[in-house]
């Protein structure tokens, strides 16, 4: 689960020398939020967001008239002027963990991908991130989401897996999350079929609870357990 | 009481899917069963089924889509494009006449020889797409019977309404850039049920914004939610959509002892289901009303719960 796998490769990128008319076209024509700087030998130096070109924009309580004349002087500055220098950047080796432990902390929308060199290899945005979390999950395809408690023992994964298998069914993503209950697991399967009739059974035969995801929600709510 | 119709072949029953599959003949054959033994059988008039004609399976669907099932079913492979979907030998000409039991339906209510009727019929329709098979289903007998409407009839507007337990992925894709076809579906919640569709801002796309409505259902809420959420989100949306005919897509999957889902739903909380649509179905569309058969798994329940649906459209 390597960035470089994800990552968006078809970049669009602009120059210090670049004026903040096209940049902004750019940004508009392409629906796209950051701008990878880079300079002549294709090295990054910069970015720049939607958010720098907002604020380098007149006031919008300014007179149409006065708008426009501001507006018309502030297009003909450079990218240069207003970029973030040497941004935050991640190399191709960073994971999608990584990545999202990083935009978290950093508050960021966007990181530029960069080889060892610092040249510019792809740029990881939200959308990607979002992108790739779909797929992980597998819920860009059709299937069954399974509740299962399961005790806090070796195995019992194992036993999941071989019901799952048995039944001659894939699976799109297994989540697992520590449960709310002492001792016990809840696992989620992601099984790409309707048909989970049988491996529901066979589960509750082997000794598993499947549990009603509303009752863990209504669990939850704030006094509940101390009732 | 009306005069329902009931249309059903043995030929049904040919459509043979892989042992322990849920999609079984002897859902069917459950069903029958139990409306000859409770004396329902002879108050319904009987309707005959005919295979569709392939131009009206190529009104829905794409035509490589029917010639691959149809070889895939000659070649006797074991399944269409996922396991999900168990075929046999005959599963091709059975699916044709499941459609063609709808369009059967159809004609018997459009000339007045009865009021509404009910396809108990086999394999499912509503998770087939445009081009692509799902969830045990092949053909869109519910899209297909739409579009049969309008171009058959000269139908306007036709509503479906969609109450199995899962989404109807496959007539919505169908009918999501259309507003002469207003599709409503009220289902498990997608990121615990199959097949993962049918949220709350999927609405239909482009002219067909708008003409789409979904409501998903927590796991567990069973009848309760059902009862809030017909009246605030269905009965509106067909006040204002004013359908000419209204089509049901009928699935009993969603009762308690179900294993195929999760919402809960009880003998009372169908007969409310059955009740609300059957009032919005007499008042905007002069009762006009053909239900299909979809899924409904537990064969201990199943014929009950079609018994009841079946007396509600008797009016008895």
């Amino acid at each position: 689960m390597f960035v470089s796998e994800t990552m968006a490769t078809e970049l669009i990128t602009v120059t210090p020398e670049t004026t903040l008319a096209v940049a902004k076209e750019l940004m508009q024509e392409k629906n796209i939020r950051h701008l990878p700087v880079i300079d002549g030998a294709e090295k990054l130096v910069g970015i720049i967001t939607d958010r720098d070109m907002r604020d380098a924009q007149p006031s919008s309580l300014l007179s149409d008239e006065d708008y426009q004349r501001t507006y018309d002087q502030v297009m003909h500055h450079t990218v240069g002027e207003i970029m973030t220098h040497d941004p935050l950047t991640i190399t191709v080796f960073y994971t999608l963990q990584d990545t999202l432990l990083v935009m978290g902390k950093r508050k960021v929308g966007a990181l530029p991908v960069v080889d060892e060199d610092g040249y510019l290899k792809g740029i990881m945005s939200t959308r990607d991130l979002l992108r790739s979390f779909v797929n992980i999950m597998g819920i860009g395809e059709p299937g069954t989401l399974l509740c299962i408690l399961a005790k806090e023992q070796p195995g019992q994964m194992k036993k999941i897996v071989d019901i799952v298998t048995e039944e001659n069914v894939s699976l799109g993503s297994v989540m697992v999350a520590k449960c709310w209950d002492e001792d016990k697991r809840a696992v989620f399967p992601y099984l790409m079929t309707v048909n989970v009739a049988r491996i529901k059974e066979k589960l509750v035969a082997q000794g598993f609870e499947l549990f009603d995801p509303m009752s863990w929600y209504l669990d939850q709510l704030p006094g509940k357990k101390e009732e | 009481m009306k005069k329902t119709g009931f249309l059903y072949d043995d030929r049904y029953l040919k459509h043979i899917t892989f042992a322990g599959h849920p999609e079984s003949h002897h859902r069917l054959a459950a069903v029958i069963e139990e409306l000859r033994g409770n004396g329902l059988m002879e108050r319904l008039h009987v309707l005959q089924a005919q295979p569709a004609a392939q131009k009206w399976i190529e009104a829905v669907h794409n035509i490589h889509y029917i010639v691959r099932f149809e070889e895939a079913c000659l070649m006797g492979l074991p399944d269409f494009e996922h396991q999900d979907n168990s075929i046999c030998r005959e599963t091709y000409d059975i699916a044709l006449l499941a459609v063609g039991g709808v369009l059967q339906a159809i004609d018997a209510m459009m000339e007045g020889r009865v009021d509404n009727a009910f396809c108990a019929i086999r394999p499912p329709g509503h998770h087939a797409e445009y081009a692509k098979a799902m969830g045990f289903c092949y053909f869109n007998n519910v899209a297909v019977g739409a579009r049969y409407l309008q171009k058959h009839w000269g139908i306007e507007k036709v509503g479906i309404i969609d109450f199995d337990v899962h989404h109807g992925n496959g007539t919505q894709q169908i009918f999501e850039n259309d507003n002469s076809v207003f599709y409503y579906s009220i289902h498990e919640h997608p990121s615990f049920a199959f097949p993962g569709t049918g949220r709350e801002f999927e609405v239909g796309i482009a002219e067909g914004e708008g003409y789409t409505l979904n409501t998903p259902i927590l796991p567990g809420r069973g009848d309760m939610d059902y009862r809030k959420k017909l009246t605030t989100d269905m009965v509106p949306a067909f006040k204002k959509f004013q359908p000419d005919v209204v089509l049901l897509s009928a699935g009993f999957d969603g009762h308690c002892s179900d294993l195929m889902s999760g919402v809960n739903l009880t003998f009372e909380g169908y007969r409310f289901i059955n009740e609300t649509i059957l009032n919005l179905v007499n008042r905007y569309c002069g009762g006009r009303v053909i239900s299909v058969l979809e899924g409904g798994y537990n064969l201990e329940v199943l014929p009950g719960l079609v018994s009841d649906h079946i007396k509600m459209l008797l009016d008895i």
